[in-house]
């Protein structure tokens, strides 16, 4: 699984702020801006949700997904006046450059205009269904004010249910308790609604198959296939002739928010051409990268030299100290580790100074050669000594990351004012590779 | 654009309303009037698809689930779960440990205010507007039957069958095997020596696409042959054959009885003469005498599988057909069976009725908030039906075994 790494923004301005590192586990995602990803579109969450996700300009194929583009022709209209005479008309049909479908193939009229003419098909059962929802909402405004008025009351609906059930000796004792709690699901039907339902429509006599089901040949590409139907979920045309052009459905810009603090840790732009972040704190942004240089032969209780690859991803010089871990806390590690004592600089990142002569660098940051194996730019190479102390498996190490580390994500109140300087600390934890077997 | 406009009564915003069924999942937001999408219960897991309900563990479920709802909140519906309401429908015999991970995922991953979790079979007649119903349930694992009589599900009298798309499938993959060919560039061979040509989508395909219920008829015919093992001369004239594509330029022949035999696995009686009509019979004798003819006339069918051409007409033929054999004539009086007309698609009714619940103002008092949910730190065990039911279930699975 890939773990992204993030870390918080501090806020100097609100009262609550974190600094702590965040996998996406303890993040919280969030719809930030919706679009249609065929003509970029952005649109506002509550149009986004009365056009139920769907763009009013984009269209895909009802029979294999593809978009589908509008396509011109010219029709010859006979003039009204003058049954001898014809103009030529601008007429537009929607058609599947993958596929090869067309509006013309199940019978949709050309339209005279070339966008905004294409109506959606309705839920022939939306009437009825709206009438039992009123229905339901008149009886759970009883059933509101019924609550309201016996609030002092005992309360006896569960027990008038279980006391029903019992009338036809169905249920055990044992079982009442869990049957009242299940009737939370039916609503109670009660004699003062004025609403009539009069949706309920029975059916004694199903019609059979057709004769000659039995006897024509299956057309195949006739019947819609499993997914076509489903694409179209609320209709689910069973043959070809019912598909009808689908409104391109609506992609998000995603932010994330750190649970704890709720500040936003990315934030997408609006534009939904950019692929910029209007704030992003990624960790490779911010803590000093830690990698392994080389794969090592380890072997038991042999002390080794490892070289840790430090990258600086800041602008400005990062101190660096690599602190042990509580033995008695970590029970990662299978080796002992050996750790520099002092402090380490990592030089800033420079994008335009990587030609920087090495030993200049090294005289200015003092290294110490047992310490410092190498320094280029904003990398170095910092030497640790592990004694593996397993006789097989994976040589792991555990130590804390300690580094300054200066806010510069926020704005600042204040122009000049020096970004806080704060202390952070990271527990790592390394696999370096396995014990080597030796024969 | 005339869209229809879902209708909130209680003002709340984007409440999503999840029917997370055996092969397919429901979703969408309460009061509108369909789901906004029907997709598999699975995940892909590097390449390889994962069904939600084929789970080892609960930490795998904890993990699939929470990757199969971040893909329903922002890729499908593309509304913010943290402390929004949500309706659940759910099988009343839900396994407690699927409900109680998805409970968990759902209030403590993505921070959702509160749950309503509706029985599915009570959800499908609030879709309806009837208090009193035989609600029979075709889905894909099983077929499962609750009489509900003013609300309550007649416990004692609930019935399931093994049998439903998942063995129509089976059956089907059976049949292709055994008698199928696909012509190929190097010319026809028999199906069997092919066997990566299918799975269970192209099945599920050549299921919806070509095979139907055939009518009773017809099927008595069949079932003489396929079943009691009369001579096939016996059978009906063979409807015409199929010649399905498949991938590349495969093409498989299907054979006519092949369309038409498949779901005859629906309405085979087992050894204890059990079938998915005789579901509906049982019921009844199991329901109290003064409940019964105001069963039969309500009886709702629900589940995808029950969309297959003829299945009404037939099933409707076979209880008249049933209702005369000794098993149930002399102890049912009933004259009439009546159906109700569905204003859903029979695979997402009970979502349907869900979406209705989600939309008025006693949401709130149905549901689980967040904050009871996090003291008790579990869901509350008002339904332990469904571990009874599973254990006696599996008592009866012993005893047929045996
Ligand atoms: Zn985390
Ligand atoms: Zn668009
Ligand atoms: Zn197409
Ligand atoms: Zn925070």
């Amino acid at each position: 699984m890939l773990i992204i790494l993030l870390f918080n923004e501090m806020s100097l301005s609100g009262p609550q702020h974190c600094l702590k590192l965040k996998c996406s586990e303890c993040l919280l995602n969030e719809v930030d801006s919706h679009y249609c990803p065929m003509c970029l579109e952005n649109m506002s969450s509550s149009e986004a949700k009365l056009k139920k996700n769907r763009c009013g300009n984009c269209f895909d194929c009802p029979s294999c997904g593809h978009t589908l583009t509008t396509r011109a022709t010219n029709v010859a209209i006979s003039d009204p006046d003058d049954p001898g005479k014809s103009t030529p008309k601008k007429m537009y049909y929607m058609a599947c450059g993958f596929c090869r479908w067309t509006t013309r193939d199940v019978a949709i009229d050309d339209k005279t205009v070339a966008s905004g003419g294409w109506e959606d098909i309705e839920n022939t059962h939306a009437k009825k269904i709206q009438s039992l929802l009123d229905y339901y909402h008149e009886l759970a405004l009883n059933e509101k004010a019924e609550r309201e008025r016996k609030k002092y009351v005992r309360r006896r609906s569960h027990l008038y249910y279980a006391a029903s059930m019992d009338k036809y000796g169905m249920v055990t004792v044992a079982v009442k308790k869990k049957i009242g709690a299940m009737s939370n699901v039916s609503i109670k039907e009660n004699e003062e609604t004025t609403t009539q339902i009069t949706t309920e429509e029975k059916i004694s006599d199903f019609p059979a198959l057709p004769d000659d089901f039995f006897t024509t040949p299956l057309e195949l590409s006739k019947v819609t296939t499993i997914t076509q139907r489903l694409a179209s979920p609320e209709f689910q045309p069973t043959i070809t002739n019912d598909l009808y052009p689908k409104r391109k459905h609506l992609l998000i810009r995603k932010s994330m928010r750190c649970k704890e603090c709720e500040h936003n840790l990315i934030k997408p732009e609006m534009n939904p051409l950019s692929i910029k972040f209007k704030i992003q704190l990624v960790i490779m942004h911010h803590i000093p990268e830690v990698r392994l240089m080389a794969p090592m032969e380890f072997r038991f209780k042999k002390e080794l030299k490892v070289v840790l690859l430090l990258i600086n991803p800041v602008v400005h010089n990062t101190t660096v100290s690599l602190l042990p871990v509580d033995k008695e806390s970590d029970s990662f590690s299978t080796a002992k580790i050996e750790l520099p004592k002092k402090e380490v600089v990592l030089a800033r990142r420079d994008d335009a100074a990587i030609y920087d002569d090495a030993t200049q660098m090294h005289q200015e940051f003092k290294d110490e050669k047992n310490v410092v194996a190498f320094r280029k730019a904003n990398k170095l190479g910092v030497i640790i000594k592990v004694t593996p102390l397993i006789q097989e498996g994976d040589v792991k190490v555990s130590f804390v990351l300690r580094h300054d580390y200066r806010n510069t994500a926020v704005v600042l109140p204040m122009e000049n004012q020096e970004p806080q300087i704060s202390w952070l600390q990271h527990r790592i934890f390394l696999n370096l590779g396995r014990i080597h077997k030796s024969k | 654009m005339p869209l229809y406009e879902g209708v909130i009564y209680s003002g709340d915003k984007n409440i999503v309303v999840l029917d997370i069924g055996a092969a397919y999942t429901k979703c969408g937001i309460a009061g509108e009037t369909g789901p906004r999408c029907i997709i598999p219960s699975h995940i892909k897991k590097d390449d390889q698809i994962v069904k939600l309900w084929d789970f080892n563990n609960e930490e795998e479920l904890y993990e699939n689930l929470k990757e199969f709802l971040f893909m329903i909140y922002f890729r499908h519906l593309l509304v913010n779960p943290k402390d929004r309401r949500m309706v659940i429908s759910e099988s009343l015999l839900c396994p407690s440990k699927f409900r109680d991970t998805l409970a968990r995922v759902l209030f403590r991953h993505f921070e959702v205010g509160s749950i309503m979790f509706g029985t599915s079979h009570l959800l499908a007649l609030t879709a309806i507007g009837v208090n009193t119903g035989l609600v029979m349930d075709v889905g894909y694992t099983e077929t499962l039957l609750i009489p509900v009589y003013e609300g309550i599900p007649v416990i004692k009298a609930i019935q399931s069958l093994p049998i439903a798309s998942q063995a129509i499938h089976k059956k089907l993959e059976d049949q292709l095997k055994e008698k199928a060919t696909v012509n190929t560039a190097g010319g026809c061979k028999p199906m069997s020596s092919m066997p990566d040509c299918l799975n269970e989508q192209i099945l599920e395909d050549i299921k919806v696409r070509c095979c139907f219920v055939t009518s009773l008829e017809r099927a008595k015919q069949i079932q003489e042959v396929t079943v009691y093992g009369a001579d096939s001369n016996k059978l009906p004239a063979a409807v015409p054959s199929v010649k399905f594509p498949l991938d590349g330029s495969q093409v498989l022949n299907i054979d006519g009885t092949i369309r038409e035999h498949t779901c005859e696995i629906l309405f085979e009686q087992d050894n204890e003469e059990n079938s998915v009509p005789t579901l509906v019979l049982d019921a009844l004798l199991k329901c109290p005498i003064d409940m019964r003819l105001e069963l039969a006339d309500n009886i709702v069918v629900t589940g995808g599988t029950a969309m297959l051409p003829g299945f009404h007409h037939r099933l409707q033929l076979e209880l008249y057909d049933q209702l005369k054999k000794p098993k149930y004539q002399n102890k049912l009086v009933i004259k009439k069976f009546q159906f109700h007309k569905l204003f859903s698609k029979e695979n997402y009714t009970s979502w349907l009725g869900g979406a209705m619940y989600g939309a008025l103002e006693t949401l709130a008092t149905r549901s689980v908030s967040r904050d009871v949910y996090l003291t008790a730190g579990k869901l509350t065990d008002w339904c332990c039906i469904a571990e009874e039911m599973e254990t006696e279930k599996e008592e009866k699975v012993k005893l047929k075994n045996r």
